[in-house]
């Protein structure tokens, strides 16, 4: 209880409890986590300590992500910034959550554009995640997706692949994913016959392709660099809209004359109705923690590509891409939800 | 020549007074957080992980592997005392454990999972120093079908692990399965048993389950059952095991070590599976079967090794390969990211004193924590005189804040009550909750291989027999479900026969008094 | 060989240290529960099993090449269901569990309060209704005296906050 920032005593509050053992309890609150007020926002943001929630379990890259940014805020702010994993049905919970608590600028979340591109395609209509309740604050990276090919599996280029037609076995890191949407596009695209295997993450879908028990598999790049670099897996393509500066001599799909520009973007975001002197002074603080030396060398070792945008630029850009792969599923017909 | 030099120069990187320091404190954090129910290693990790940015890369691993390994140790300690086992790898554990406990005997399942842990622990050691890029390849070889005989295995094991009526073990376990099934289907995206509540879309957490049948089952039936029967506290006699105890479990140290390295190289399940088939090889090899799940010291020995051994060589795929073997292995993944290196393949001759440095650390770390539990075995068994009354709220207030912690959510907290009172209501109908939580472990492993084999065999079952691996752990499979048919239909003929010899008689009488009281309890 | 009354648990070890506390209990055991309980449960497991099974037709079966959502859950719901009529055919005369007490009236009040906890949790904390749960528990569940349970409630709580509040700092929802 020692570092935890200057906090100011919030005033006594009443709080009827339930229950006939006790009527009613006069309470000091100095420092409880329930029952957060709304009537301290705007004056002398922030009150407390900001918390960012993460939809994924700790130690994914989403959330050494997160971890990274709340640092960098904490020192802006001068409050602590946990992170809190709040991991269930692909962020969606943790998002859910989030958008419901008050907008006072003590909640966050970290947004993975796929939960809102391209999850919805392959799950009911009413457990799709739309950006209608949020408030995106500022978008942060990009990592991109590479289509690997097994060292056993002989494939050098997207070419020897478009040769194997019939019998290609591709994993995916699950029903929804970028992972999925890309290899059922591409293929549709090149006329490549194969088989999704669905894996639970990345990390499986790479062991598996490494050790050959599928032929190629699409993971996000960061996982699978140092696969790459040994030599255990050849990179045919990249999602990327242009080529990945880690990978200067792998082509891109577009390039290769497919449209099907993928990639996993991360930006923060809050509940919708934000006083605007809050949301100025949380910019203003990410800014200033994506600013840090820390952060760009921590975006170098995990090999993301900075893609820093203003809120309104990451809504605009994510529902322009919800739309372009609703379009694409259409025309090819492309059902996620059948594997 | 050349690595010998590296292994001694990882020892000079561990004799560091820092790294010393580190160690100690990872194994003692480890510890206490193991003994804490839910609060499991991959989330202790997670919130000291900021406390590493700050030290050497090597140091900071040393630490973090400290609070693994330790938290293996400390685990034990709930399973026994109060039947509370924090992760699927100590479940069986619970069932010979508690009861030696109920009997006064729980320093003596308590020092001897410590001892059987330190022999796991640093055979394991052994393994990885000698034949870590060796065995490595194991965890590549291993695909889908691969891991759909494994998880068949390991449901047949679940049969074999129950001690009462077979059939009410079998309908747990299938219910276990059932259980596994909930949340959003992998393959397809559709919802599967989740009534629209998405709490429930990943399906249910394992440890509100476990805690829930186990833990919080057993204090519900206590509070009821110390009114009835007035016994007095058992007498804690042996606080550490006497050298009988020690030899009759060194059998059960040596297999299980041995199992629990092998299986722990396989990512997702490995150290279950492990501990799993130690307790049933300890079965099937016991003279008398009927012994395990009333206290038989060599069911805690197997099964205690094979997991510390298991969590020992999980460390193998991430530091050879790079490949995250379970959530904390993955955290670590994470924290060398952070500090510039990248695990992976190269990472045994980019960074020797790192790869050297780590490994070496474990073996002061696993005898720090065989030193600790020498006079803390003394302490945690006086938690069993405190009296019941109090003893009971204070263990279920812990399981209630534990299970909050695992996933910040209050869902699960509700679910360990929901279990509970499931666990309470199977005991008073005959039903044993073993079974139901290790199937429901496997269930995913096998429901998800299975459907990923089939992917890739086009629908057809041919390919399970035509890999190597899979052939030959099918071939296991059936062996161990036909061989104890066969041999039980050998022994009655031999019953009747009464030409033989003396020594066969007398084993097949003492089965087959052992098979009859499984028929009553039917 | 088969007997129809409760079975006693057999001494343990074939050494004498230890098994005494054993046989303390298998003379207090109580009366096992008996026939209809016996259908009973298996009847409640088959309802499980049957329900699955439906719910499990209701998500597609898919083909063996590629396997709906519902397949292998209706496979193990059917399991499910074979196996408990087996049980009830199996166990039709009784023999394991235990009858209920008058005394099961305590677990019952244990399950009501642990609810309460879970329920006030996310309103108000967790110190509150973890000292009214442990003062319930020590007090009319343990017969405890008044002192001792207010004493050790107090302590326990207080410990609880050190713990996972004050010393892992985890986000368990707390008051003060």
């Amino acid at each position: 209880m020692t570092t935890l920032a200057p906090r100011t005593l919030r005033t006594r509050r009443v709080l009827l409890g339930a229950g006939a053992a006790f009527a009613a309890l006069t309470l000091a609150a100095c420092g409880g986590n329930v029952a957060g007020g709304a009537d301290a926002a705007g004056a002398d943001f922030p009150t407390g300590p900001v918390t960012i929630t993460v939809g994924q379990d700790a130690g994914g890259s989403t959330d050494l992500i997160a971890r990274a940014v709340a640092d960098g805020m904490a020192e802006d702010l001068g409050v602590s910034v946990p992170v809190v994993n709040r991991a269930g049905a692909n962020g969606a919970l943790a998002t859910e959550e989030v958008a419901a608590k008050p907008a006072d600028g003590h909640e966050l979340i970290l947004l993975n554009a796929s939960l809102i591109t391209i999850t919805p395609l392959a799950v009911s209509d009413d457990e799709a995640v739309s950006l209608d309740d949020l408030e995106v604050l500022a978008g942060l990276s990009q990592d991109d997706y590479v289509l690997l090919a097994s060292a056993d599996s002989g494939f050098e280029t997207f070419d020897d692949l478009k040769q194997a037609s019939g019998d290609v076995t591709y994993g995916t890191t699950g029903v929804g994913t970028g992972s999925q949407l890309a290899q059922a596009v591409l293929f549709a695209q090149a006329e490549v016959e194969g088989t999704a295997v669905p894996f639970d993450s990345g990390s499986p879908a790479l062991t598996a392709v490494v050790g050959d028990q599928v032929q190629v598999a699409t993971v996000q790049l960061g996982e699978a660099k140092s696969q790459i670099d040994a030599g255990n897996v050849v990179p045919l393509l990249a999602f990327s809209a242009e080529r990945n500066q880690f990978l200067p001599d792998v082509p891109t799909a577009v390039e290769e004359g497919y449209d099907v520009p993928v990639s996993q973007y991360r930006a923060v975001a809050a509940p919708k109705g934000l006083p605007e002197d809050v949301r100025t002074r949380l910019v203003e603080s990410i800014d200033a923690a994506i600013a840090t030396e820390t952060y760009r060398s921590f975006n170098e070792n995990n090999l993301l590509t900075p893609h820093e945008i203003s809120g309104e630029e990451v809504t605009a850009e994510w529902t322009e891409l919800a739309e372009k792969y609703q379009a694409l599923t259409d025309e090819y017909d492309i059902s996620l939800a059948e594997g | 020549m050349e690595s010998l030099q590296n292994v001694l120069a990882g020892f000079a990187v561990v004799l560091e007074p820092t790294n010393l320091l580190y160690c100690l404190v990872g194994v003692v954090i480890g510890m206490l957080i193991g003994v804490l129910p839910g609060l499991g290693p991959a989330a202790t990790i997670a919130i000291l992980l900021p406390l590493t940015y700050g030290v050497e890369p090597v140091t900071a691993i040393i630490m973090l592997a400290g609070i693994f390994y330790g938290a293996q140790y400390g685990g034990t300690i709930t399973s026994v005392l109060l039947r509370l086992p924090g992760e699927a790898s100590s479940v069986v554990t619970v069932l010979d454990g508690h009861a030696l406990a109920r009997q006064g005997r729980a320093g003596t399942a308590l020092g001897v999972a410590a001892v059987g842990s330190f022999v796991g622990g640093t055979v394991a050691i052994i393994g990885l120093t000698f034949l870590a890029p060796l065995v490595a390849g194991f965890a590549l070889d291993f695909g889908p079908p691969e891991y759909t005989a494994l998880a068949l295995l390991g449901i047949l094991l679940v049969s074999t692990i129950a001690s009462g009526a077979r059939v009410k073990a079998l309908i747990a376990a299938a219910i276990g399965l059932l259980l596994a099934t909930i949340g959003r289907d992998a393959f397809t995206g559709a919802e599967r048993f989740t009534f629209d509540n998405l709490s429930m879309a990943d399906g249910i957490d394992f440890v509100p389950v476990a805690m829930g049948l186990f833990g919080l089952g057993e204090i519900l039936y206590n509070l009821e059952e110390r009114h009835r029967a007035v016994h007095a506290p058992g007498k804690i006699a042996n606080v550490w095991p006497s050298r009988k105890d020690l030899k009759e479990s060194s059998g059960a140290v040596t297999r299980g070590s041995v199992l629990g390295f092998f299986l722990g190289i396989l990512p997702g399940g490995g150290a279950t599976i492990a501990s799993m088939a130690a307790y049933a090889a300890e079965k099937k090899r016991a003279k008398d079967p009927s012994r395990f799940g009333k206290g038989a010291i060599e069911g805690v020995a197997g099964p205690e090794t094979a997991n510390n051994a298991a969590a020992t060589s999980s460390f193998i795929p991430l530091l050879t390969l790079g490949i995250p073997a379970n959530a904390t292995m993955a955290l670590m993944f994470g924290a060398l990211l952070i500090q510039g290196i990248t695990p992976g393949p190269q990472l045994v001759t980019e960074h020797p004193e790192l790869f050297w440095g780590v490994v070496n650390s474990m073996y002061i770390g696993n005898v720090l924590l065989l030193i600790m539990s020498i006079p803390l075995v003394g302490v945690f068994v006086r938690i069993l005189r405190v009296r019941a009354a109090i003893l009971a709220p204070v263990t279920a207030l812990i399981t209630m804040i534990g299970a909050y912690t695992i996933n910040n959510s209050v869902f699960d907290v509700l679910l360990v009550v929901v279990f509970g009172a499931v666990g309470y209501l199977m005991k008073k109908f005959g039903f044993e909750p073993g079974p139901l939580v290790l199937a429901f472990v496997l269930g995913s492993l096998l429901e998800s291989s299975l459907r990923r084999s089939l992917l890739m065999f086009d629908g057809s079952a041919a390919g399970f027999f035509t890999r190597p691996i899979s052939a030959t752990l099918l071939v296991v499979f059936v062996v161990v479900a036909v061989l104890p048919l066969v041999r039980s239909v050998r022994e009655r003929r031999a019953a009747q026969n009464p030409a033989q010899d003396r020594s066969a008689q007398d084993r097949s009488a003492q089965d087959r008094s052992a098979q009859n009281r499984e028929e009553e309890s039917v | 060989m088969r007997t129809t009354e409760p079975v006693e648990p057999e001494p343990t070890e074939p050494e004498p240290t230890g098994s005494e506390p054993v046989e303390a209990l298998a003379d207090d055991a109580p009366p096992a529960a008996g026939p209809v309980a016996n259908l009973a449960a298996c009847l409640v497991t088959a309802g499980v099993g049957g329900a699955g099974a439906v719910a499990a037709v209701g998500l597609g079966l898919g083909t063996p090449a590629q396997p709906g959502a519902g397949l292998w859950p209706l496979a193990v719901s059917v399991a499910v269901v074979v196996l408990s009529l087996t049980q009830a055919v199996v166990g039709r005369r009784g023999g394991d569990g235990e009858k209920f007490s008058r005394y099961s009236w305590l677990s019952l009040a244990g399950l009501a309060t642990l609810l309460g906890l879970v329920a006030l949790l996310p309103v108000i904390g967790f110190e509150i209704p973890a000292l009214l749960l442990s003062l319930v528990w020590m007090k009319f569940l343990g017969g405890e005296s008044w002192r001792s349970a207010v004493l050790y409630s107090v302590l326990v709580v207080g410990a609880l906050y050190a713990v996972f509040v004050g010393a892992l700092g985890t986000n368990v929802p707390h008051l003060f």
